[in-house]
């Protein structure tokens, strides 16, 4: 190899492994199956709530019931289609595909049940981000994502790494 | 590759990200500012187009049904405002209507107060699907709850009480209104006033039982002095109760009504109405999943010696089988064979096909 080709060559290289160190934070890390991490309903700390049943959470994720305890509003965060939390939790919890999900949500509106819909987070940083910022806010996501900020529900008395939690 | 190459694509790539990060923040802050108090909007659109072929006519033609809007607002944690606008085709001309106005405040879920003019929560259907065509399997309403129904009150204009019971495993949930009766043209709603002081008021409850997911079912009753321009003033009395398995394999939506009707000043005139219909459909599985095949029977009778509705020639059978085709998120195609009997006036078939559609941002 010609000296001045070689020393492209190197020159490139650490571009490159400049840019791939760079591109780390953004690059998903290799996830574990939903089935064995859980997927964890989030709530803002202030929340109540400590532990709610599986019919109670299925009301408050069809906004049946739209309020905690302390009368604050529940706030829904959901994620945003193509996720894997979005399929579980469409799967487990609303028993429903991406179709009847959105025309249960038009349904809904248009009965003048709710004024919007769900509002539809991207990330599991964003989720947290907004449900720590927003009092009465409950979302979900993998239990192995869960950080300090927020409050994680017992459901059915079960926290995610306890087994028979009802959403692994 | 020389490095200026290299460099333009990770400047590129590096541009990708960080737009990206800018749409997700942009995204936060509009979440986190309608979390706050302030107002929040959300604008929806509903329309159909059928075409109508009928046995013994040359009226076959396209129609084109309900174009409605709808309005949501939120202007506070617990103040919410609604309202529902149709434009409907007659033969010269399109009627526009304030279908629906809202003002509902939420003190909790058991206790919803609002006010303005609804769609009377009575039995399924009415309170279910409203104007949207899309988001009902068939073409059209039954019979008994149709638009200008004179059966039961399609829309209603008072106070209307609300809220759910969700600590019991009956899920249950209820409604009371008050508020003014018919007018005197028996179709329509009193919407500038109650025309003979004596208020129509209803209540019906509802359960939804946790162990049943999908499962509704309700009882309701309603009340109220109608006068009629061409006849004295008549006790009206209803009685309404369905069964609705609300998931789509299968989706079953069973609903009656009994109405009882007496002059006031003379009991003995006396005439009752029974009407129902039963409804089935069935989603496929699988690769057929946009299809959905339906059947609905219908029947409705009025008793010859009714004060009110004798004369109106409401007597009514119908059989209809279609199948609806989600063929888009947000529209769908029917298909519907419908054999139908006013009145014991000899049975008319007929076919429609009808596009649907939902403007939505979700």
């Amino acid at each position: 190899m010609k000296p001045y080709l070689n020393n492209r060559f190197i020159e490139g290289l650490r571009l490159c492994l400049a840019a791939s160190l760079l591109m780390i934070p953004f690059v998903a890390q290799a996830e574990e199956p939903i089935s064995q991490t859980g997927i964890a309903i989030v709530v803002h700390k202030d929340t109540e709530a400590d532990d709610v049943s599986m019919a109670e959470l299925r009301n408050i994720f069809l906004a049946n019931k739209q309020f905690w305890p302390n009368r604050s509003r529940i706030i829904l965060l959901v994620r945003a289609p193509e996720s894997d939390e979005r399929d579980y939790v469409l799967n487990t919890i609303y028993q429903m595909d991406e179709d009847s999900f959105r025309k249960y949500w038009i349904a809904k509106m248009f009965r003048a049940e709710v004024p919007r819909g769900p509002k539809i987070v991207f990330s599991s940083d964003m989720t947290t981000d907004l449900v720590v910022a927003i009092p009465g806010s409950i979302s979900f996501m993998r239990a192995d994502q869960v950080s300090d900020a927020v409050k994680v529900l017992r459901v059915d008395g079960k926290l995610p790494s306890d087994e028979g939690y009802p959403l692994k | 590759m020389n490095n200026r190459i290299i460099a333009t694509i990770f400047l590129f790539v590096l541009l990708l990200l960080v737009s990206a990060r800018k749409a997700t923040a942009q995204n936060y802050d509009e979440i986190l500012s309608s979390a706050s108090s302030g107002p929040e909007f959300m604008v929806m659109g509903f329309g159909d187009i059928s075409y109508v072929s009928r046995d013994g006519t040359d009226q076959d033609g396209f129609v084109i049904g309900q174009a409605v809007g709808h309005l949501a607002a939120s202007l506070g944690h617990s103040l919410n405002v609604f309202a529902e606008v149709s434009a409907t085709g007659k033969d010269s001309e399109y009627v526009f209507e304030v279908e629906r106005l809202i003002a509902k405040y939420e003190f909790s879920d058991l206790l919803k107060l609002s006010a303005g003019r609804y769609h009377t929560p009575m039995g399924y259907w009415n309170s279910a699907f409203h104007h949207g065509a899309w988001l009902q399997t068939t073409t059209s309403r039954p019979e008994m709850v149709k638009f200008g129904s004179k059966l039961l009150p399609i829309h209603f204009v008072g106070v209307l009480l609300e809220g759910n019971l969700h600590s019991n495993k009956l899920g249950l949930s209820y409604s009371a209104g008050f508020g003014n009766g018919r007018h005197a043209n028996i179709a329509r709603a009193g919407d500038a006033g109650d025309i003979n002081g004596d208020k129509a008021w209803m209540v019906q409850l509802q359960m939804a039982p946790d162990g049943l997911y999908g499962l509704k079912a309700g009882l309701g009753f309603y009340s109220d002095e109608v006068s009629p321009t061409d006849r004295p003033d008549i006790k009206e009395s209803t009685v309404s109760g369905f069964l609705a398995w609300t998931r789509e394999s299968p989706e079953i939506i069973v609903e009656f009504l009994h109405s009882s009707h007496e002059y006031l000043f003379d009991s003995s005139v006396s005439g009752d109405v029974n009407a129902w219909y039963a409804q089935f459909a069935y989603r496929l599985k699988d690769d057929l999943s946009a299809w959905k095949p339906y059947a609905r029977y219908e029947d409705t009778d009025v008793d010859d010696s009714d004060p009110l509705l004798f004369d109106q020639g409401l007597d009514y059978q119908a059989g209809i089988l279609g199948v609806r085709w989600d063929f888009n998120p947000y529209a769908a195609l029917k298909a519907e064979y419908r054999s139908e009997e006013y009145d014991n006036g000899g049975r008319e078939n007929n076919f429609r096909l009808q596009l649907s559609f939902v403007l939505s941002k979700l």
